[in-house]
């Protein structure tokens, strides 16, 4: 999977061609929106597609213009109606882009020069005609975002760390994600080793627990049997 | 599900969710799923001057894998459940 906004072509009819073999499926058409990337101007209204994987505009008079971008670039998304913050309401998003480059922190005024890049805009807003869909599209942004959590960017013993509970927290990379294995039941099937290691790794990575030592020691003495 | 669990408890209070884009956003918690996402409501960035556009949304949902941190609201920080629950969390049940 390639993070960021992404040209979009590939049309049937007036329609996106979705990626069925990867079970895509469309949950939302909006006619009348009109897309604004980084900090540059308002293109035309077109439609935008809201499928179970992504998110496409479509130009409604350019079948060359299109663009898509997956739900797990997307880092955030909201609903902007402060005509301070932008002059129509509209649909905010963030999206996490592949190259991460030190111009990144320059945020998105270096976007409107001239080596404009389809792959390094962070922002999006997506402006319907009709302002009253805009809750109806912040919460189909919603309900889709849930259906792409992040693939597990842990190594492979991480995964089946998580495998067998379906509440488990999925792909996170932080200091949390220990915290949830830690708690995970498997990890006692395992035997004492791997607690003991997780315990380490809890101690190593999440300082901010001050009694981490205090449940290290209670797991241990209720593992002497 | 330590984290779920507790952030659960916090919906409705007031938090500060910092992104790995540095971008920190304060809001009310409207709620939380299992995969650490976010929604907040009345929302303002911290930071504005370097974020002017983003001055005021109303609700924003934040995906769980781009937070780095949750500030949390001391009065919302009980530490006496939170040592409970992270024992019983240590014991696997």
């Amino acid at each position: 999977m390639v993070l960021g906004l992404l040209p979009f072509t590939d049309r049937v009819g007036d329609g996106p061609l979705l990626d069925a073999a990867a079970g895509e499926e469309l949950m939302a058409v909006h006619r009348g929106v009109a897309v604004a990337l980084g900090a540059r101007n308002l293109e035309p209204p077109g439609t935008l597609f809201i499928t179970t994987k992504r998110v496409i505009w479509l130009d409604d008079a350019d079948a060359a213009r299109g663009y898509a971008v997956d739900f797990l670039s997307i880092s955030l998304h909201a609903v902007s109606r402060d005509p301070e913050a932008y002059p129509k309401p509209c649909i905010y998003t963030q999206i996490e882009t592949e190259v991460v480059e030190d111009e990144d922190s320059e945020d998105s005024d270096s976007e409107c020069g001239d080596d404009f890049e389809l792959s390094k805009v962070t922002e999006m807003r997506l402006v319907p005609s009709d302002p009253s869909q805009l809750d109806a599209l912040f919460n189909m942004f919603c309900q889709c975002a849930e259906l792409n959590p992040d693939p597990n960017s842990e190594s492979e013993e991480e995964n089946s760390w998580v495998h067998g509970d379906e509440e488990m927290a999925e792909g996170s990379d932080s200091e949390w994600q220990l915290t949830d294995n830690l708690g995970n039941p498997i990890g006692y099937t395992n035997g004492d080793h791997d607690l003991a290691r997780s315990v380490l790794e809890l101690q190593i990575n999440d300082q901010r627990f001050e009694d981490a030592e205090a449940v290290e020691g209670e797991t241990q003495a209720d593992h002497h049997h | 599900m330590l984290f779920f669990s507790y952030f659960k408890e916090l919906v409705g209070k007031e938090v500060t969710v910092e992104l790995k884009n540095d971008l920190a956003i304060r809001g009310i918690l409207h709620s939380v799923d299992q995969y650490l996402n976010i929604k907040l409501e009345n929302t303002r960035v911290v930071d504005q001057d370097k974020y002017p556009h983003m001055l005021s949304v109303r609700n924003c949902f934040i995906r769980g894998s781009v937070v780095r941190y949750v500030q949390l609201p001391p009065d919302g920080v009980d530490i006496d459940i939170l040592h409970d629950a992270t024992r019983r969390e240590a014991r696997g049940g």
